[in-house]
């Protein structure tokens, strides 16, 4: 091939079409609503059996009742042991799990078609007849216990913990998880009460997909679950979620944090929102990949993180907006400013044609991909159906992507991208933290890791209470780099709070141009070059005397590197 | 059950270029998606003793750019065409993978060929995937709690050195690295008689094979290196060492037993022990230690398949207040029990029907089918195997488990690692 014609990238081919066809649908004599989607391409067969309740129907005082019983149910049956249960299942080379999320519980199985009944059966049983043994429940409730307690110990979760309390207030979404004392308290009656409240054939949906064939399903399902007697519907009444009016700033106090975990969020829309296609396009453009605008501008431009995105939630009833990344402490206020940037940008000027076209393409391309396996489609079409999305939903997905328009992206991010009115959550070292951006709000409030509220004033006294530090002079500083200590010269000039001067480092130095000092606390960052590459350290110590302690930061290594020296 | 189940076969057409490049072509237009593998003979195990890391290197490389497609420009053009990429290191290979809409097999032929045939190996692309490497083993390894296990346990477990080191690699040998030493790299091992390219799923033959030979035909062929020494010895290195993890929340360990290479006899004996062991919850182990005396919080076992000597791992994270040692004598029991009774009649039969399970599911996807064709076509030279490896691992017996277990996983030939942490309050 001539070295002209591999200049371009070749055109695409003719394109290829791709046919979902729709499922067929019927309803058993006790009400449960059945889904078959027939798939020959290989003997598989998957079933779900969805429940229209999910976490945000437990009741008022015992939450996680719905996810314990849910993860009981393959626990025993009047028939079988957990053992024998496992045994049983895994004899098939089959799977049966349950599960709960917000606002479903979901019973999957999957199978070689061959054993398609079988499956079945043993889902009668772990769906009608669990026994939930008080021995299990208790092995159940320790186990939890201990993940709870990991739970904590991670940024994300604590960040995710307090995004859904200030999204959703006194909305149930605002639990992502119950509390130790919630589950020690759960009993075996209030499960077995439980389950035979909401396990009832009228808030049930039983999706099939895969190579079976649809009498013989009938019938056995008619056999096995046409007994099964209809109970009163879960119907409740949730609080609206609180409209926001104005930024916060949250900040979960985790000393020494490398990072900062960030999340902006406002209230978002439910998954069958009518803006739902212009929605994922303008969320495409914005944040939700690897070539989207923000991860291109904090990491690949700015290096502050190794991944920054934006994510649409949609569930049954609301939803959220959240922008997210981890970033190096020194940069999280510098992080604020390019994320407040682009939320911006995606309201005020229209999204340009190929920028459309590529978030366009790659939505409408990737959607063949998740249908390749019958686990892929099981979820669309359980997703669809759960949801209550249009029968035609899957076979018109990619023209209603097609079909969106510039002028819809913008209208649906002037909508529901509000930077003025967001959350702010920040999970990092708060003293750090809270003089880079406490200008981004009115209002701050400061958590610990378990969950309580701390005195912000407190946190500001450490930083003013000394008043302005003198930092100027030649200090001699000691890196800790992977257990070596590297000498770093450090030159400070000081102007009031603002301060100016040299790093010198064996790889390079670097200008200081606009540090500051606030309080005890220097924060500056030096502009070097290293191997002909621009790198910037940032530099954030504690002035003690002549005494200073901090950390070294730089986008090569991950961590800020600890120093102490002296002047 | 086995003699009622038979999967049909993957259509495959295999045949070579005239410089060499092995090209396999598997048709299946069950989804309108094309995948493409290409897989290099090249992993950690051909790495200079002061050059380790190499391997590694090159899969950040070979998103650097080439000829005609700018830094990450790779990445870019697949997303925008609606598809999903990657590549991976492992001691033996090294692949890089595409799946795309099937109309856009022409881009990802083009992409693939243009870094094969012009990778920009330049002074500011290795510099700069240095540090994203050094990044990478920082948060990967160094920063990760149990970060860094396998990599020890390889060390305990073989002696030889391709065999023994890292994946991830030195970063000393990474800093000593020139450009000349990655061109001469990159010359030898990303040459297209070392190479095999596999694709899957939707197009027309035809048409796929005038395409690769658009794209790949004029790529010259190099001189391959001689064939790689990964022979041991029968024993393990060293069969004791404690680590101190100062990110590990929990106390842990890891047993490690060197075993025969992938595709033997003894190697599939093992894997299905395996199955036995720790795969499941109607498993040995975690119906004794997850559930029975409720000693740990995780139990994990899987077996390293390689070309030369392979090895088998069981390690778990007790819960706070256990004894490790006991724990392990619980294991080492299940192991003594099963070397001395075997599998019983329901193991073998929950064995043969999760094999085929397997077997069926990983065909479903045109990516898992490309990547399977391609171990085979480069580790074996026979891409059909993808169609009788089923049976081989159906045929084995409950008497060749039992005799493979007592062979080789026994106490003599463990290595076994004690992760402490280190460094907590």
């Amino acid at each position: 091939m001539t070295p002209e014609l591999r200049k371009i990238a070749p055109a695409p081919l003719a394109p290829v079409a791709f046919e979902i066809p729709k499922p067929i649908q019927t309803t058993l004599k006790n009400g449960v609503r059945v889904v078959i989607f027939q798939d020959e391409r290989l003997p598989l067969v998957s079933y779900r059996l969805a429940f229209h309740s999910g976490d945000i129907h437990d009741p008022r005082d015992m939450t996680g009742l719905t996810s314990a019983m849910t993860s009981m149910l393959t626990e025993g049956t009047s028939e079988y042991t957990s053992l024998q249960l496992a045994e049983k299942i895994e004899r098939l080379g089959a799977s049966i799990s349950s599960s709960s999320s917000d606002d479903f519980t979901i019973v999957a199985a999957s199978s070689l078609s061959l054993y398609a009944t079988e499956v079945l059966h043993l889902m009668a049983e772990v769906v009608l007849r669990p026994t939930f043994p008080e021995e299990e429940l208790d092995l159940y409730r320790r186990n939890t216990v201990e993940n709870l307690k990991f739970q904590r110990s991670q940024p994300g979760f604590l960040a995710g913990e307090q995004a859904a309390r200030l999204v959703y207030g006194k909305h149930p979404y605002s639990k992502v998880s119950p509390s130790a004392e919630d589950i020690e308290k759960l009993t075996r009656e209030q499960v077995v009460k439980f389950h035979t409240a909401r396990f009832v054939p009228n808030n049930a949906m039983f999706i099939v997909v895969g190579d079976v064939n649809k009498d013989e399903f009938l019938a056995d399902l008619n056999e096995l679950f046409g007994d099964w007697e209809q109970g009163s519907g879960v119907s409740h009444d949730f609080p609206e979620p609180p409209e926001r009016n104005a930024r916060s700033i949250t900040i979960v106090d985790r000393p020494g944090s490398a990072q900062s975990n960030i999340v902006l969020t406002n209230l978002g829309v439910k998954r069958d929102d009518p803006d739902y296609f212009p929605l994922i396009v303008m969320n495409q453009v914005l944040g939700a990949g690897a070539s989207s605008r923000i991860f291109m501008n904090l990491r690949e431009e700015k290096g502050y993180t190794y991944g920054a995105y934006t994510r649409l939630e949609t569930k049954k009833l609301a939803g959220e907006i959240e922008a997210t990344a981890e970033v190096r402490t020194a940069v999280t206020g510098d992080s604020l400013k390019e994320f407040f940037y682009e939320l911006e940008r995606i309201r005020t000027e229209p999204v340009g044609d190929e920028e459309l076209a590529d978030a366009k393409n790659f939505l409408t391309g990737v959607f063949p991909l998740r249908a390749e396996t019958q686990s892929g489609m099981t979820t669309l079409i359980v997703n669809q159906h759960l949801y209550g999305l249009p029968d035609d939903y899957l076979q018109t997905y990619r023209d209603h992507v097609d079909a969106v328009t510039p002028e819809q992206v913008l209208a649906v991010a002037q909508k529901c991208v509000r930077p003025d009115e967001m959350a702010i959550v920040i999970v990092g070292d708060a003293e750090e933290v809270l003089p880079q951006v406490e200008s981004y709000a009115a209002s701050v409030e400061i958590f610990d890791t378990d969950g309580h509220p701390q005195d912000v004033e407190k946190y500001k006294m450490n930083n003013n209470d000394q008043g302005t530090a003198n930092v100027a002079g030649k200090w001699s500083l000691m890196v800790d780099f992977q257990g070596q200590q590297l000498p770093v010269s450090l030159t400070l000039e000081q102007n009031g709070e603002s301060v100016t001067g040299v790093l010198e480092t064996m790889l390079g130095n670097g200008d200081i141009t606009g540090g500051m000092v606030t309080g005890s606390k220097l924060a500056a960052t030096a502009n070097a070059e290293m191997q002909g590459q621009p790198i910037e350290f940032a530099i954030s110590g504690k002035v003690d005397g002549n005494a200073m302690s901090g950390t070294l930061s730089a986008p090569i290594v991950p961590d800020p590197l600890p120093f102490t020296g002296t002047r | 059950m086995s003699e009622t189940f038979k999967l049909p076969p993957l259509e495959i057409e295999e045949y070579r270029l005239a410089n060499g490049l092995r090209v396999v072509l598997n048709f299946d237009n069950s989804a309108p998606v094309v995948s493409v593998a290409v897989y290099y003979n090249v992993g950690s195990r051909n790495e200079r003793p002061d050059r380790t890391g190499f391997a590694h290197l090159f899969e950040h490389m070979m998103f650097q750019g080439s000829e005609n497609v700018p830094k990450a420009g790779h990445f870019q053009h697949i997303m925008k065409a609606g598809g999903t990429m990657n590549g991976t290191t492992s001691s033996e290979r090294t692949n890089y993978y595409e799946t795309l809409p099937a109309n856009q097999l022409p881009l990802a032929l083009w992409l693939e060929s243009d870094r094969m045939r012009s990778l920009a190996v330049t002074q500011e692309n290795l510099d700069n995937q240095r540090e994203a490497v050094k990044e990478e083993k920082r948060l990967r390894y160094d920063n990760q709690p149990y970060g860094q296990i396998f990599d020890l346990i390889n060390e305990m477990i073989y002696k030889n050195f391709a065999n023994s080191h890292s994946t991830i690699g030195s970063m000393d040998h990474l800093d000593a690295a020139t450009v000349e030493d990655v061109q001469e790299f990159f010359r030898i091992y990303y040459a297209p008689n070392n190479a095999v390219i596999v694709l899957s799923g939707a197009f027309e033959a035809a048409t796929a094979k005038e395409l690769i030979e658009t794209y790949f035909g004029d790529i010259p062929s190099q001189t391959l290196p001689p064939e790689l020494d990964v022979t041991e010895p029968v024993e393990v290195a060293s069969t004791y060492k404690e680590w101190e993890d100062k990110l590990a929340p929990f106390p842990a360990f890891l047993i490690g037993w060197k075993i025969p290479p992938r595709r033997s006899a003894e190697f599939y004996a093992l894997y299905l022990a395996g199955k036995v062991l720790y795969d499941g919850d109607s498993s040995r182990l975690y119906q004794k230690l997850v559930k029975g005396e409720e000693s740990v919080i995780q139990l994990f076992g899987f077996t390293d398949e390689r070309r030369g000597p392979s090895s088998i791992f069981i390690g778990a994270i007790p819960k706070p207040e256990k004894d490790l040692s006991k724990i392990r004598e619980t294991i080492m029991n299940e192991i003594h029990d099963l070397a001395t009774h075997g599998p019983t009649t329901e193991e073998m039969e929950k064995i043969e029907n999760q094999l085929i399970n397997d077997s069926v599911r990983i065909r479903q996807s045109s990516m898992s089918r490309a990547q399977q064709i391609a171990e085979f076509a480069l580790y074996d030279g026979d891409p059909t195997i993808v169609n009788t490896e089923l049976e081989s691992l159906l045929s084995v017996t409950a008497d060749q488990i039992r005799n493979a277990v007592g062979k080789f996983l026994n106490t003599e030939n463990r290595a076994l690692l004690d992760v402490v942490p280190a460094g907590k309050g």
